[in-house]
């Protein structure tokens, strides 16, 4: 497999009044095609600027950030970003926040955008809610809404801020599974930020562990559990030792942190 | 497309046990309860006033009196001036309240806009909104002449700096994360605006046009004391020089009324809005 997302030597700067804040250093890994990678690291180490930069929200200070093997752009609709929090607009309908992308964007294609999304809401039984309003929705019927309005404009690669973190327990399992299987099922390239680690196992090809601030590559897990969901590969028998391979990886980096 | 869609009706209410049906019968005694004690204020109030004026125990000289505020009130129908008295305070008001909420909505939307602006405006607008508009009311006389447009232009100034100052504050409250969302589906600034920033203000643009609808009465009938010939404030200062108290109750109790009109009306705009 090729590697679709590259980062190399990348570096970011935060500019702030009272100093200059040094949040990624000399970042390498790569993503490949079709693959599901997680990046986990302690709080405030850097992620979610790592997703802000390859989504072209910020602009990288040095090194060089490649898709498919060319510098990303601005605008690029190969990426779609999916937030912590499910971020819909509560005064529009489920169905006016699904095709949110499209009346931004006027594809010329819109017709087929939105047949497509008709199609994912029926697949992941929202259809019938289509003329609620999202406060009408359990949270986890709203992330699904989120992930379709994201996947509406068919990205290929998916970019997943804690998209979980806001459930409780149960459904943060099942909604794991659906978006999992929604993933796999399009094709898509996914880069998943987590803070659970068992999370991170069961959804990935890759974990990349990140040190603390400023955030370099710590560790990298390659994964290949028995199980077609995210819930069944929780009971490969390697599950356990993996989880402590990457907690130590993860706590070892928070006492040198603390000493 | 969009009516292709299938609706989904939200389950009709309806008493589901016993327990329930004890619920609902409360909530609607309650209600009765409240309005009922409403309405006993309200003619209690008027009863009281009729009586104590009737037997002379107050002087209906200086407080008037519910059947001479309704005798006048039919005279003046009778003689058919009210109603341009009305209409006259009327048009003011909602003028100036109409100047005042967009304009002030407008300057909010460019202090938005630009931010650079609003930080240089700043210290003006907070100036602005702590000086006492009744202050300025000579100057405006001798700026725009006096009569109807003084007191329009009395009626915005008092609105039109709250409503600037509230609907920035509802645009900046915007959660950045949702901006960013707009950001990630590459929306222009426009959009990101039209499409987020507005509609997410809609409740605090309610709430201003409620606290517009007050001020701008205030607005117009200190317009009206200060200079005019005409209109409910014209009337009630007329009322008082010459002594006619009936005069004063009858059109302040006119201007409570059109008053509680124009907010029932915003209170339509809003039950039609979030249902
Ligand atoms: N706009 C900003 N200006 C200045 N500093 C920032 C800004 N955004 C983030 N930072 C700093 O950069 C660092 C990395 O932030 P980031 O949000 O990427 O962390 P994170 O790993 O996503 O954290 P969390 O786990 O809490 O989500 C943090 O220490 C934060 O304080
Ligand atoms: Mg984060």
């Amino acid at each position: 497999m090729s590697a679709m997302l590259e980062f190399k030597d990348v570096n970011f700067f935060y500019q702030t009044k009272a100093a200059e804040i040094h949040a990624l250093k000399d970042l390498n890994f790569t993503v490949e095609e079709q693959s599901f990678a997680s990046i986990v690291g302690p709080s405030g180490c850097g992620k979610t600027t790592i997703l802000s930069l390859i989504a072209g929200l910020l602009k990288k200070s040095s090194g060089r950030i490649l898709l498919n093997g060319k510098e990303i752009e601005e605008n690029d609709w190969r990426i779609g970003y999916m937030f912590q929090r499910d971020h819909l607009f509560e005064w529009r309908t489920i169905w006016q926040n699904v095709i949110l992308g499209i009346e931004l964007n006027k594809p010329k294609d819109a017709d087929k955008k939105k047949e497509f999304a008709q199609q994912l809401l029926k697949k992941y039984d929202l259809y019938d809610f289509i003329s609620s309003k999202p406060r009408s929705l359990s949270g986890g019927m709203r992330q699904r809404v989120a992930l379709i309005r994201t996947l509406v404009m068919e990205p290929a690669l998916l970019l997943l801020d804690e998209p979980f973190s806001a459930l409780d327990f149960q459904t943060r399992l099942k909604v794991c599974d659906d978006v999992y299987e929604i993933i796999k099922s399009e094709q898509k390239t996914a880069v998943l930020v987590t803070h659970d680690i068992s999370e991170a196992i069961s959804m990935s090809d890759k974990i990349i562990v990140l040190s603390s601030r400023p955030a370099t590559v710590k560790h990298v897990q390659m994964l290949n559990l028995n199980g077609e969901t995210p819930l069944s590969r929780r009971e490969d028998p390697t599950f356990g030792a993996l989880f402590d391979l990457i907690w130590k990886k993860l706590t070892n980096e928070k006492q040198t942190q603390n000493s | 497309m969009k009516n292709k869609l299938k609706t989904v009706k939200p389950p009709k209410i309806a008493p589901y046990s016993k327990a329930h049906e004890r619920y609902l019968k409360k909530l609607r005694n309650d209600k009765i309860f409240v309005i009922s004690f409403q309405v006993v204020i309200l003619f209690t109030f008027i009863g009281l006033w009729e009586l104590l004026t009737a037997t002379k125990v107050i002087d209906p000289f200086f407080v008037s009196s519910p059947s001479r505020v309704f005798n006048m009130f039919i005279s003046l129908v009778e003689d058919g001036t009210i109603w341009r008295h009305i209409g006259i305070t009327l048009l003011e008001t909602i003028v100036g309240f109409a100047i005042a909420t967009l304009g002030g909505t407008l300057i909010a939307i460019l202090l938005w806009w630009n931010k650079r602006l609003r930080r240089i405006l700043e210290p003006y607008i907070v100036v602005l909104n702590s000086l006492p508009k009744i202050a300025l009311g000579p100057i405006i006389i001798l700026w725009v002449g006096s009569g109807m447009s003084a007191i329009i232009t009395m009626c915005v100034l008092i609105c039109i700096v709250l409503t600037t100052i509230s609907m920035l504050n509802a645009f900046n409250s915007c959660d950045a994360d949702k901006i960013q969302l707009m950001k990630s589906m590459h929306a222009n600034k426009f959009q990101i605006f039209w499409k987020l920033i507005l509609p997410n203000a809609t409740d605090e643009f309610i709430s201003v046009l409620k606290i517009n609808v007050g001020m701008s009465w205030v607005g117009t009938i200190m317009g009206e004391y200060l200079s005019s010939s005409a209109g409910l404030g014209y009337l009630i200062v007329y009322g008082s020089q010459i002594f006619k108290i009936d005069l004063v109750m009858t059109s302040t109790v006119l201007l409570c009324l059109l008053a509680a009109l124009m907010y029932l009306a915003i209170c339509l705009i809003q039950k039609w809005h979030s249902r």
